[in-house]
């Protein structure tokens, strides 16, 4: 479901040529659960981007669910992240004036979806998060925790067919982490595709197949993180 | 539509944005009381004196000879004005409309010191002075030679017994009657003195023009001989402006012993007695643009700093599916709310104000449209000071969304 081939991106300044993806191959089935990992600066952030439609890329072919994403226009980009993938940010990204019913709501109103559509997969994804007595909180009145969980049901509100998750743990004690890497179990073992960076090798290993990216690359050099673990 | 999310969003983060809809209430308030007073005055000035105002210019004549015979120098004067060429007519007379100075009296209907009368502006002037004046006489007669006197100053006016009055003053005396009907109903100055009335004019304003009155004016048949004659002269289309220095000349050589001076036509006349008014409606205006420029720099700037700090919230809108169009929709939606606050707080506000001030200043109540009018030019102006601001953030990148920092 999705398929990248040999795709680079350069970053230009007058000066200075930085190339944050080096024909950089992958391919991803659905239902997987595959971590990404590598030092900083070596690319992941730059994968997570181009993959979730956040960035055009120089070179090379990214297929989404079968359609080729190089020709879209913003619309379009906007419509595949929106219908396709959720998005799991390290600090949560929740708008921090709306409570968290209206911040679940804000993809499922790009999206187009009637008010009581909206709300039966808001109140769903909300429970399912286990939040569901929160609905009129601010972000600022939950815990990390709590707050990655609102981000999640944000995320699987719109049925994404996989969800990019960057650091979702990275700003979480490790209980809280681990919680919130049960629930991303959880929701692949129901059929979502994720996609998870971390710096973390202990949550790497429990993704299905893990893949080291080093210089722009996927690095081959780094076995215990690159081998599939599952798949 | 995301009225309701903004809408809340707005109220959670009140302050900043109470501070521009205070701003957008008070120019709203000042818009809507200025533009009424502009539109007052407006109306005003575009009031119709009833004279033939084009072609109508005045001289004065001021000699100070006391062994001159001025009744017949005023004669002879008329006489050599009326035939000069591109004069269509003259008359010798006390005052102009707009002209902020001349002569009135109470009129009544019952005579006595205990009946109560209305005041009307009087004009002297003979046979000629309805042609000259052109003015519309819409009902009796205008006087006829045998009906003009000579007022002599010194013994006061011996009050002829006809007039002519204006539909309003007919009105006034008698407010049952029509004022083609008032013509041969008598009517008593100086408390007891009857004068009938043989002719009424459709309109003539009186020399004051902030008068309640302005409209109320008598003709009275009589001329006035002394040594200060003031003509007013009617050209032919098109002859007036050469005219004016022609006929200084013209009566300054006549009689080399007097002054000759004073020369103004009735759009400066008009012009004079309105400065005030009109210098006030360019005061108003440009007080208006600029609370409305400033009010716009306080709107673009919020927006921009709304922007600035929600350059994250922004990528990450982007990033969960936002196009760029709905971005923009977003911060102008935003700031229609912000000027929906304060336009309708401002329109309490300026009715409230102006309610005031009509007790206060006697000013006329605003007409109903102003609010609605003002009301959408400030949504329109609040839109188009936030299309910068919020075309620049539908162009924050989603990539935004992931970075740290």
């Amino acid at each position: 479901m999705l398929t990248m081939q040999n795709v680079s991106m350069v970053y230009r300044t007058e000066s200075v040529e930085t190339h944050a993806l080096r024909d950089f191959s992958l391919e991803v089935d659905e239902g997987e659960f595959v971590s990404v990992t590598g030092p900083s600066g070596s690319g992941k952030t730059t994968f997570l981007n181009i993959a979730g439609l956040l960035e055009e890329f120089t070179s090379g072919t990214y297929k989404l669910d079968g359609k080729d994403t190089n020709s879209l226009g913003d619309t379009e980009r906007s419509r595949l992240r929106n219908e396709k993938i959720g998005f799991i940010f390290q600090s949560f990204n929740l708008i921090p004036e709306l409570d968290i019913f209206d911040n679940v709501d804000v993809p499922l109103r790009y999206r187009g979806f009637n008010a009581a559509e909206r709300k039966r997969r808001i109140d769903h994804v909300i429970d399912m998060v286990g939040l569901g007595s929160r609905k009129k909180h601010l972000p600022s009145q939950l815990s990390g925790g709590q707050q990655q969980r609102v981000a999640i049901a944000r995320a699987l509100a719109g049925e994404p067919r996989f969800l990019l998750a960057d650091e979702p743990t990275g700003n979480l004690d490790s209980e809280m982490a681990e919680s919130v890497m049960q629930l991303l179990e959880d929701i692949n073992s129901k059929g979502t595709t994720i996609i998870m960076v971390t710096h973390e090798p202990n949550l790497a290993a429990r993704a299905k197949r893990n893949i080291f990216v080093r210089d722009g690359r996927i690095s081959t050099g780094e076995p215990e993180l690159q081998v599939a673990v599952g798949g | 539509m995301e009225l309701g999310p903004i809408w809340r969003a707005l109220i959670r983060n009140k302050s900043s944005y109470i501070l521009i809809a205070l701003q957008i209430a008070a120019t709203m308030a000042l818009m809507v009381n200025a533009v009424s007073i502009i539109q007052e005055r407006t109306r005003m000035m575009s009031r119709s004196s009833g004279t033939d105002e084009a072609n109508i210019f005045q001289i004065y004549s001021m000699s100070f000879d006391p062994a001159q015979d001025y009744q017949a120098m005023v004669a002879a004067d008329l006489d050599a004005i009326r035939g000069f060429p591109g004069v269509a007519n003259a008359v010798v007379t006390n005052s102009l409309p707009l002209r902020q100075g001349g002569w009135s009296q109470d009129l009544k209907t019952e005579p006595g010191t205990d009946n109560e009368g209305s005041g009307v502006a009087i004009y002297f002037v003979d046979e000629h002075g309805v042609d000259t004046f052109g003015l519309n006489l819409v009902a009796g007669r205008n006087f006829e030679v045998t009906d003009v006197s000579w007022f002599d100053p010194d013994a006061g006016p011996r009050w002829p017994g006809l007039v002519i009055i204006t539909e309003a003053m007919a009105t006034e005396l008698f407010p049952d009657a029509r004022p083609a009907d008032t013509v041969g109903k008598t009517a008593y100055i100086d408390n007891d003195i009857p004068v009938t009335i043989i002719g009424v004019l459709e309109k003539m304003q009186a020399p004051w023009k902030d008068w309640a009155g302005v409209e109320r004016s008598m003709l009275v048949p009589m001329k006035r001989g002394d040594g200060f004659a003031r003509y007013v002269i009617r050209a032919e289309p098109g002859y007036r402006d050469e005219l004016i220095p022609q006929i200084e000349q013209m009566l300054a050589e006549r009689d080399t012993g007097r002054v000759v001076d004073g020369a103004a036509t009735m759009t400066e006349i008009r012009a004079n007695a309105y400065l005030e008014d009109s210098a006030m409606i360019k005061l108003l205006v440009f007080i208006v643009s600029l609370l409305t420029a400033i009010t716009s720099l306080g709107i673009v700037g919020l927006a921009s700093f709304s922007v600035a700090r929600r350059t994250k919230q922004i990528g990450t809108r982007r990033a969960l599916g936002a196009p760029k169009a709905a971005i923009l929709r977003y911060f102008m939606l935003e700031n229609f709310l912000i000027s929906s606050v304060g336009v309708v707080s401002g329109a309490v506000i300026a009715v409230g104000l102006n309610m005031w001030m009509v007790q206060r200043f006697n000013l006329t109540p605003i007409s109903w449209y102003i609010i609605p009018v003002a009301m959408i030019a400030l949504w329109l102006v609040g839109q188009c000071a936030v299309y910068g601001p919020a075309r620049r953030a539908s162009l924050v990148s989603p990539a935004i969304a992931t970075r740290s920092v």
